[in-house]
């Protein structure tokens, strides 16, 4: 028993009757909601905290110093640690990847594949002693959120790579969105696995309007009838970012001041919210106790299998877009082997072949006409109507225009990040 | 051996030490290092440095007050309900048990044999707000539609009490069954109204119970969180609550480790008070 949020999922599973995509994965352990309770048992998490030395410790200092050198270039050894998120990648009843088999096939290089991400912020307090003493993390290949993405490449835990020469795939399959992103400029440090987008999700069987704006989640003139059935997310980077959107704030450019105001916002909307979730906003929406709330887009795309009558909307004052991204953490020991990596899943065929098994938003557009042959190719109607909802969804290959409405979250420094998570506190926990 | 039976009195703590051991590897060391952590300051990325900043304490104990003081009530309301509960279970089935004492014993650590963890999350599926329970008696209009009972005080209460039932019925059930029913006959013997033996003889007889217990549901009660994470809302959060998301969400390991320290003093405190109240009435009678 690690981690609450399997169990959660494992009942909700064994609970929810006919379910069609039962054997796909029910809901990413978006741990984005850091589903507290989980985590806290995790005892990595615990012992990692219990490990900062007392006395001058001087952690952190030691780290940027070694080298600015970039990796890459190399033949790689033949060994990649990967590690990842639960249920983030193509698997079989076995728990067999075929991605991860097809890229042992063409590179020779032997996959250590470990589901050991549960949340940003534990994983980085499992790795962060580790980074900070300048020795190997024991991980050449980790996937991230983009936040998290930013705070290690100022703390200098991430290797520097040419995109250019190194992932050329990516140069050439990723849309555009993806490309020099604010978090890291060039993408020097950091390629996408899979992104999707922090929005507004809403149940029509027990909302009479059409929900079209945030002010229809946050202005208490709107959402008194709703009272005690309005859904929050327990994320600090999440919430503050959305209610900065409310306020008409670009997140990238939020002062302190305009996170006090989103904390008054958040304060006046408290008593009409019902709970802060994690990723069991799910299942709030789908039993009824929430009608309208925060989601995240992949949750409702499998949600919508039970209850097409559930919709996220991306309102007008726009949504936040995520970037889970692949990085390589300082001092791996096969960071050419992770390069591979990398460059293996930016081939339309196999960026189909995990994006039809975790649907959320794929990085590669052309991934899209894959996965419609797929379903040309589907040996049965079932599989054939699965692929091309998948194919046809906007919460998988969303326009360019709702693209061009998201935004991303605001790289915090270590300051804004202690202020943000104290005024987000006083919301949660009163 | 010689030695050894030359300094006789040193056998006793020779015994101790294993447990000793124990103590301070697992306990002492640990309650140091949360000590030493509660007193620095920084931050995971660029380090911690003990800086002996003793203002944390009265500055946690400020901030967190309403939920220090919401988890010591919760942990009061929890105690007295499950010895409300408890004692009737452990003293029907220490006094009335006859050939099914085991079996009742075994029904009621049964719930152990699930994770409470689950045990919890099922109570939400179970009680959703348009659940099989309370779905049902909606549509049979038994219920306004706006009825609810998770995300309230009540239901973190009861998820509490539930969790932590056992562990009061056990302790109470040795101490009852251990209660010879010869001195409830002599007492019926000596005109004694069945009342008057329950208050002057079994109760008393079994006041060693009732401590064991309560302190066995106090303690864990006051520094739960997950009932309060799983059934409760943003009114019901707990001191441990906050310590989990201090701990694991914000990394601020000082400020956690301060209010852990508290909460552990708080603790400590009540249990004494309870204590001297106790001695006091068993010595008033």
């Amino acid at each position: 028993m690690h981690d609450e949020s399997s169990i959660e999922r494992a009942i909700a599973r064994a609970l929810r009757p006919g379910r069609r995509l039962s054997r796909r994965r029910f809901l990413r352990d978006s741990g984005r909601g850091a589903i507290v309770a989980g985590s806290a048992l995790s005892l990595p998490a615990i012992l990692a905290a219990c490990g900062i030395g007392p006395a001058g410790s001087t952690a952190g200092s030691a780290a940027p110093s070694a080298s600015n050198k970039v990796v890459g270039g190399g033949e790689p050894a033949g060994t990649l640690n990967f590690a990842n998120w639960p249920l983030y990648i193509d698997q079989d009843d076995n728990g067999k990847s075929e991605t991860l088999r097809m890229f042992t096939e063409a590179t020779g290089i032997e996959v250590n594949y470990d589901e050991k991400i549960e949340d940003n912020q534990s994983f980085f307090g499992i790795i962060q002693p580790a980074l900070a003493a300048g020795e190997d993390t024991g991980y050449d290949l980790m996937v991230i959120t983009d936040w998290l993405v930013g705070n290690m490449l100022r703390l200098g835990f991430l290797e520097e790579f040419d995109v250019a020469t190194s992932v050329p795939n990516f140069v050439a399959n990723a849309a555009p969105k993806y490309h020099d992103p604010v978090y890291d400029p060039d993408n020097r440090h950091s390629v996408p696995w899979q992104s999707g987008l922090t929005a507004m999700a809403y149940n029509p069987a027990l909302v009479s309007e059409e929900i079209t704006s945030l002010k229809q989640l946050f202005d208490p003139a709107f959402i008194e009838k709703y009272s005690g059935k309005i859904g929050m997310f327990t994320e600090m980077r999440d919430t503050m970012n959305l209610t900065l959107l409310y306020l008409g704030v670009d997140p990238a450019k939020a002062t302190v001041a305009d996170a006090e105001r989103a904390r008054d916002v958040l304060m006046a909307q408290a008593p009409y919210v019902r709970g802060y979730y994690g990723n069991d906003f799910a299942q709030g929406l789908a039993d009824g106790s929430l009608a309208i709330t925060m989601a995240w887009s992949g949750d409702i795309f499998q949600l919508q299998f039970d209850n097409p009558d559930l919709k996220l909307v991306v309102p007008e004052e726009g949504a936040i877009l995520w970037v889970d991204n692949m990085t390589i953490p300082k001092g791996a020991q096969h960071p050419n082997d992770a390069l591979a990596m990398m460059d293996f899943v930016y081939q339309p065929e196999i960026a189909a072949q995990i994006t039809e098994y975790v649907n959320y938003i794929c990085p590669v557009p052309a991934a899209q006409e894959v996965i419609r042959q797929h379903a040309e190719e589907a040996d049965n109607q079932d599989d054939a109507d699965y692929l091309n909802a998948v194919a046809d969804s906007e919460l998988v290959f969303p326009s360019e225009d709702m693209l061009s409405r998201t935004y991303s979250y605001k790289v915090l420094d270590e300051d804004e990040e202690r202020q943000w998570n104290e005024l987000f506190g006083e919301v949660v926990q009163g | 051996m010689g030695w050894l039976r030359r300094h006789r009195s040193i056998i006793p703590y020779l015994f101790l030490l294993p447990g000793g051991l124990w103590l301070i590897v697992f306990f002492v060391l640990p309650l140091l290092t949360t000590l030493s952590v509660s007193l620095q300051e920084g931050s995971l990325g660029s380090g911690y440095r003990l800086t002996f900043n003793f203002a944390i304490f009265p500055e946690s104990i400020m901030r967190w007050n309403e939920q220090f003081v919401r988890s010591l009530q919760y942990g009061l309301i929890v105690t007295i309900l499950t010895m409300l509960i408890g004692y009737p279970m452990a003293y029907t089935i220490a006094f009335r048990g006859g050939r099914y004492k085991s079996a009742l014993l075994l029904l009621v650590i049964m719930p152990f044999f699930t994770s409470f963890i689950i045990r919890t999350i099922s109570w939400k599926f179970i009680l959703a707000d348009e659940g099989f329970v309370l779905g049902t008696l909606k549509d049979w209009g038994v219920l306004d539609p706006s009825f609810r009972l998770l995300a309230t005080p009540m239901a973190v209460i009861s998820g509490i009490t539930y969790n932590f039932l056992p562990f009061v019925v056990l302790p109470l059930y040795v101490a009852l069954e251990r209660i010879d029913p010869k001195l409830i006959e002599a007492a019926n013997d000596l005109y004694a109204t069945r009342r008057q033996a329950f208050l002057k003889v079994t109760l008393p007889l079994s006041m060693p119970g009732v401590f064991a217990a309560s302190l066995l549901s106090f303690i864990p009660a006051v520094g739960d969180y997950l009932n309060a994470e799983l059934l409760g809302s943003r009114q019901t959060t707990m001191i441990g609550n906050v310590i989990q998301r201090l701990f694991l969400v914000n990394n601020d390991y000082p400020q956690a480790s301060a209010l852990s320290l508290v909460l552990m003093v708080g603790i400590l405190v009540s249990i004494f008070i309870y204590m001297r109240v106790l001695r006091g009435q068993e010595l008033g009678t």
